[in-house]
């Protein structure tokens, strides 16, 4: 590949296509095995970070590499302090910052702690601390992840004034109408590999999604027909749930779910999906409203006393929440039911009825390899959350409560675990799906919810989904009707 | 590496700490006293002094040359089982129990006292004062799981300081102050009041050795622990708060509750420890608990790689060595040297990656990386 | 009273350097994110090695063995957690018992079960000028040591907040990743952290033999190292603050010795047990209140893996 001064280049792929790899084998993080980096027609050898950034090359990470509890000056000259008789020159420090926030129209407090600052803030501070360092080029490995489109938009804006003043940007992402909007030259990657360069604007989305894939296939379409839907299963009214930090996280927040449907909740990260999800499964505590299951009040239910009335989850986090790495893939089928048949007998563990039951499921959910026996750690992430699935599935749950259920899995593992979904739903189970992909919450939903700041801004059945619409309500720039109960943050 | 049973492969990077550590301390005894002859007699006098005095008994027939050793060696062996078992079962919930001198401390003090004034038919009272004792462990073990699960405060350092609080009022308040045995004629005796006969751990063997019933009842807490870890759903469960605590949470499984358990059935153990040692060895609490048990349980435990029989086995190991240091020392060697050995071989049990590495490059093929505890 | 007062100062100011060093000497290392909880036996060798040292070298030179002999333990501490990521709860404790059972055994081979042979103790300064001052007294007639305790944990602060170096390390001991991605070796910075806290934990020994007392005796230094890591845990990881918890546990233990001495009526009421255990149960009760709010590094403990090696 090659990258010019002064332009906007985008790297898109698949999760796995190896993009942040070779990202970060540019920013001096990884040492290649072969093959060579020329700058400036140079051949170059990154051996750290420390090369890397002398070459000028600067990488914004997706994961921040910002230091929560030191301020934003300090963030920024890490590495580079500026000093004046041995000590650390704080004045000279804030003025870089400062000048640096000028000439973009930033504004940051200098002397704030990281942890303090809003994500949008955060990133900011990541790409000036880049230019600190004068690095010519920039990487921006999946940057509007966790923005929101305002934020996306400044964003967008700052790149295109870095290119203008020379800078070359490189812009990872996966999703494809940012990269058209603001990229002049598109690399496709595919497991590893370069698989097309086009330019931004000849190209199109499924053009895009197409060299992706490899063969574009349509997720499973659930068919539109309206069907009768059951009991009511879930009603939550009012609720209030804390966030980290204090800030309210769900702020009077109301919605239901009934038997045999999928109902979907859109919004954009960090509005309260998490902190929605913990409370329906008992997780997380609320200080006030209230969460019926099957007309009945929940009172600080327990995780275990929710499965036992068929309440299923399927965590956002599966490597930490979902599964135990290093245990079989049996003993983390029977987790949460090892107490009964068919894992336990008198409180002592049932081997046969535990592999008989384990070796049925993997059968049944394609698990490979069908190995009942295998540290779970070992399987890849499709295959794990097969095992997920069919764990949760296997309680005939009446309600479903997933998160994220297809984030870094390939194309076939997603296919499978939707299928599973909207399967359950075919046997009568309610579905809650919470995901971050908005495609994924339109094309599975038979309703959806559009959440913003902790409440609910609009509910939209399945005859009424418009992407534009649901996106206006994602940013709280519409609302459908009014909070049920008056709100002190309203 | 095939070839071998898996068992022994899990156990080689142990073993290989353990040849380690004996060598460097061979080479130690040899430099300081610059002759070999010394060093090697020195481990053989241990060997004998832990195990029994072999050439000489094949030379009299005379059993109490073994037995003798064997009561020894079973009695440090027995308190190395309690205490480092105590550090492995509250590391299956992912908590890292130094705190086992403290747990120690206090089973051996409420021993002492049941041991000593109250009465009680002579089949029943060591039993009374070893439930008293575990009790009591478990009680102060607790302490640190609640502030851990409550407070969020890291189980190293409230165990560090629990031992110290519990050395610094059990020695040097109750066992000077208000439990100070009584003076008898112009003898001050230190420490506290003998226990009575009634309360003492029956010995095995009778008059032939001081073996007594702690070291049985160390070897099946031993099998009991793997049995529950292994073929109960509670162990399973504390297994798996322990490798995921939040996968456990969300799985429906009662964190809380298995943390709280785990631990208390650690510190239970540590108190059993001091029991044994008061009942089966002491007969009161002596001025000081004189040697850190409790740390020595952390060695143990990590020696055996935190399963319950390898746990056993160490203890075994090293009952056997600080046994046979006390006959090392009419050599000039001084008895402690068995705890150097020790230290030395968790010292390389701590990089056992070192080991891992090593063995995988002369085996020229991956070997499966056991796991190693998480603090 | 006032003789009392001066006469508990005194020997605080003379018991408490060992505590401060040790305490400065785990917040050094801890704030990089490597837990240090071998200071007890890196006190332990620093105290043996200086005594021994002071047999044949002038004592001030000796104290330099005992600080290179705490750097020793030390830089296995950091071998071990470093380059091959190993459980630093379990090699300091692992080093603890091997500097407990080494020490017990070279100072029976060489010398007696008790104690080295007495040394020439460090020299005592006296300070000009206050010597007739009630009180201000007690600060005079102590050896290099005490004053250097007043000063560096100062200077140590000042260093850890206001200078590149200090930043780096602060850094490296929240979020180690953040830091190699800006360049940073985090390996290099903490070898040099865990080893400089070798050097202020043996420093911290050192000052037991050679200037609290005149010789290593069999017990040293008897649990001081625990003490010194709950003085950082209550000083919140900061050096000024373990300064402050060490100088007032130091002050503590002199008012208990002070006690025992002129006033054992006192003890009859408050017996000494709970005085010896008043440390441990303050940094208990401060943990449990201060909760998860306790600043300690969030790195601290876990080993850290360079990508891409």
């Amino acid at each position: 590949m090659d990258f010019e001064a002064g332009e906007i280049v985008a790297l898109v792929g698949e999760n796995g296509a190896g993009k942040s790899t070779l990202m970060n084998v540019l920013s001096g993080l990884y040492t290649p095995d072969s093959g060579e980096i020329l700058i400036e027609g140079q051949p170059t050898r990154f051996r750290s970070p420390r090369d890397a950034i002398a070459r000028e090359i600067g990488m914004v990470h997706q994961h921040f590499m910002l230091i929560p509890p030191l301020t934003v000056a300090e963030n920024v000259v890490l590495g580079l302090e500026p000093r004046k008789r041995g000590l650390l020159d704080l004045t000279a420090a804030r003025n870089a910052v400062q000048k640096t926030c000028q000439r973009f129209g930033f504004s940051l407090p200098v002397d704030a702690r990281i942890e303090d600052l809003t994500v949008g803030s955060q990133q900011k501070v990541e790409i000036i601390k880049v230019l600190y360092r004068g690095a010519r080029v920039l990487i921006l490995d999946e940057p509007t992840a966790v923005l929101t489109p305002q934020e996306c938009d400044d964003l967008f804006a700052v790149m295109r004034e870095l290119a203008a003043s020379g800078h070359t940007i490189i812009l990872i992402s996966h999703k494809l109408r940012e990269v058209l909007a603001v990229a002049a030259r598109i690399y496709v990657m595919r497991r590893g590999k370069l698989v097309a360069q086009v330019q931004g604007s000849a190209s199109n989305e499924r053009e895009l999604a197409a060299l992706m894939v490899g063969d574009a296939r349509p997720s499973p379409s659930i068919g539109s027909a309206k069907r009768d839907r059951g009991e009511l299963l879930l009603e939550i009214e009012d609720l209030h749930v804390p966030g980290a930090q204090e800030i309210p996280a769900l702020r009077g927040l109301s919605l239901r779910i009934f038997a045999g449907e999928v109902v979907g909740i859109a919004g954009v990260d960090g509005n309260g999906q998490r902190e929605l999800a913990e409370a329906i499964t008992g997780l997380r505590p609320w200080t006030s409203g209230s969460i019926r299951f099957r007309g009945e009040k929940l009172r600080n239910p327990s995780p275990g006393e929710l499965r036992h009335r068929r309440l299923a989850h399927v965590p956002e986090d599966r490597l930490s929440r979902a599964i135990i790495a290093p245990m079989t893939v049996e003993e983390n089928i029977a987790l949460g039911r090892d107490r009964e048949p068919p894992f336990a007998r008198k409180g002592l563990i049932d081997f046969a009825g535990r592999r008989e039951r384990a070796s049925r499921l993997l059968k049944e959910f394609d698990v490979r390899p069908p190995d009942a026996q295998a540290r779970i750690g070992l399987l890849s992430g499709g295959n794990q959350q097969k095992v997920v699935l069919a764990r949760e599935l296997d309680l005939a749950p009446r309600l479903l409560v997933v998160v994220q259920p297809t984030r870094g899995l390939d194309i076939s593992a997603v296919r499978a675990v939707h299928e599973r979904l909207l399967l359950a739903r075919e046997r009568g189970a309610g579905v809650l799906l919470i995901s971050l992909d908005l495609d994924e919450v339109l094309s599975l939903s038979d309703r959806i919810y559009a959440i913003f700041e902790g409440r609910i801004t609009g509910e939209l059945g399945r005859a009424e989904f418009d992407e534009k619409r649901v996106g206006r309500l994602m940013m709280g720039a519409e609302r459908e009707r009014p909070p049920r109960a008056p709100s002190a943050n309203a | 590496m095939g070839m071998f049973p898996s068992l022994f492969r899990a156990a080689l990077p142990s073993l290989l700490s353990i040849a380690l550590a004996l060598l460097v301390c061979f080479i130690a005894i040899a430099v300081s006293r610059s002759d070999l002859s010394i060093a090697a007699n020195a481990y053989l006098q241990m060997l004998w002094g832990g195990l029994g005095d072999v050439p000489s008994f094949l030379g009299s027939g005379n059993w109490s040359l073994l037995t003798r050793a064997w009561g020894e060696s079973a009695a440090k062996a027995a308190l190395l089982t309690f205490t480092g078992l105590a550090v492995s079962v509250a590391f299956c919930v992912g908590l890292f129990n130094i705190g086992a001198q403290g747990q120690m401390t206090v089973g051996a003090i409420v021993a002492a006292v049941i041991g000593a004034k109250v009465a009680l038919p002579a089949g029943l009272h060591p039993a009374v004062a070893i439930a008293g004792a575990a009790g009591a462990g478990a009680l102060y073990a607790l302490l640190p799981a609640v502030l851990k699960v409550r407070r969020g405060v890291h189980e190293v350092i409230s165990t560090i300081m629990l031992n110290w609080v519990a050395v610094s009022l059990v020695e040097n308040w109750l066992v000077v102050g208000p439990l100070r045995a009584t003076a008898s004629g112009d003898l001050s005796r230190s420490g506290t009041d003998e226990i009575l006969p009634t309360a003492e751990l029956p010995r095995l063997l009778g008059s032939l050795s001081r073996l007594n019933a702690g070291f049985p009842l160390a070897v099946l807490s031993a099998v009991g622990v793997w049995f529950w870890l292994n073929r109960t759903s509670n162990g399973f469960e504390a297994r798996a708060v322990g490798l995921g605590m939040e996968a456990a949470r969300t799985a429906g499984i009662d964190v809380r509750a298995r943390v709280y358990q785990t631990m208390a059935f650690a510190g239970a153990l540590a108190g059993i420890a001091g029991a044994v040692w008061v009942l089966g060895t002491e007969y009161k609490f002596p001025a000081t608990l004189g040697a850190p048990y409790g740390f020595d349980g952390i060695a143990i435990s990590l020696i055996g790689q935190n399963h319950p029989l390898g746990v056993g086995a160490a203890a075994i190991f090293f009952g056997v060595l600080r046994a046979g240091g006390t006959r090392m020392q009419l050599l000039g060697v001084h008895k402690s040297f068995p705890e150097l050995i020790q230290g030395l071989a968790l010292l390389f049990v701590a990089g056992r990656l070192i080991w891992d590495s090593v063995l995988r490059r002369s085996a020229k093929r991956a070997v499966p990386m056991a796991e190693v505890p998480r603090a | 009273m006032l003789e009392v007062i001066e006469a508990i100062l005194f020997s605080t100011l003379d018991y408490a350097p060992a505590l401060i060093f040790a305490a400065l000497g785990a917040v050094l290392s801890e704030r990089s994110g490597i837990v240090n909880i071998g200071v007890e036996g890196m006190m332990r060798v620093g105290a043996f090695a200086a005594a021994v040292a002071a047999l044949v070298v002038p004592t001030g030179a000796a104290v330099g063995a005992g600080m290179l002999a705490g750097a020793a333990l030390a830089s296995i501490h950091a071998y071990l957690s470093i380059r091959w990521r190993s459980d630093q709860v379990v090699s300091g404790m692992a080093l603890n018992l091997v500097a407990l059972a080494g020490v017990t055994f070279l100072l029976e081979t060489r010398y007696s079960p008790t104690g080295t042979p007495p040394i020439a103790q460090l020299q005592r300064w006296t300070v000009g000028g206050i010597d007739g001052v009630p009180l201000l007294r007690a600060l005079s007639g102590h050896s290099a040591i005490t004053y250097l305790a007043l000063v560096v944990p100062a200077v140590f602060h000042l260093a850890l907040f206001r200078t590149a170096a200090g930043l780096r390390i602060r850094a490296v001991g929240e979020k180690p990743l953040a830091a190699t991605t800006l360049g940073i070796s985090v390996s290099r910075l903490r070898y040099l952290t865990v080893i400089g806290g070798g050097l202020l934990a043996g420093l911290g020994g050192a000052a037991l033999s050679t200037a609290t007392l005149d010789r290593f005796e069999q017990h040293m230094p008897a649990g001081l190292g625990f003490i010194a890591l709950a003085a950082m845990v209550f000083g919140r990881w900061t050096p000024l603050g373990a300064f402050g918890a060490a100088a007032f546990f130091a002050g503590g233990n002199a008012l208990r010795i002070g006690l025992a001495s002129s006033a054992p009526r006192v003890l009859k009421i408050v017996p000494q047990g709970f005085l010896l255990a008043l440390p441990y149960l303050l940094t208990l009760l401060v943990l449990a209140a201060q909760g998860t709010k306790s600043r300690a590094p969030a790195s601290l403990g876990i080993p850290f893996e360079a990508e891409g090696k």
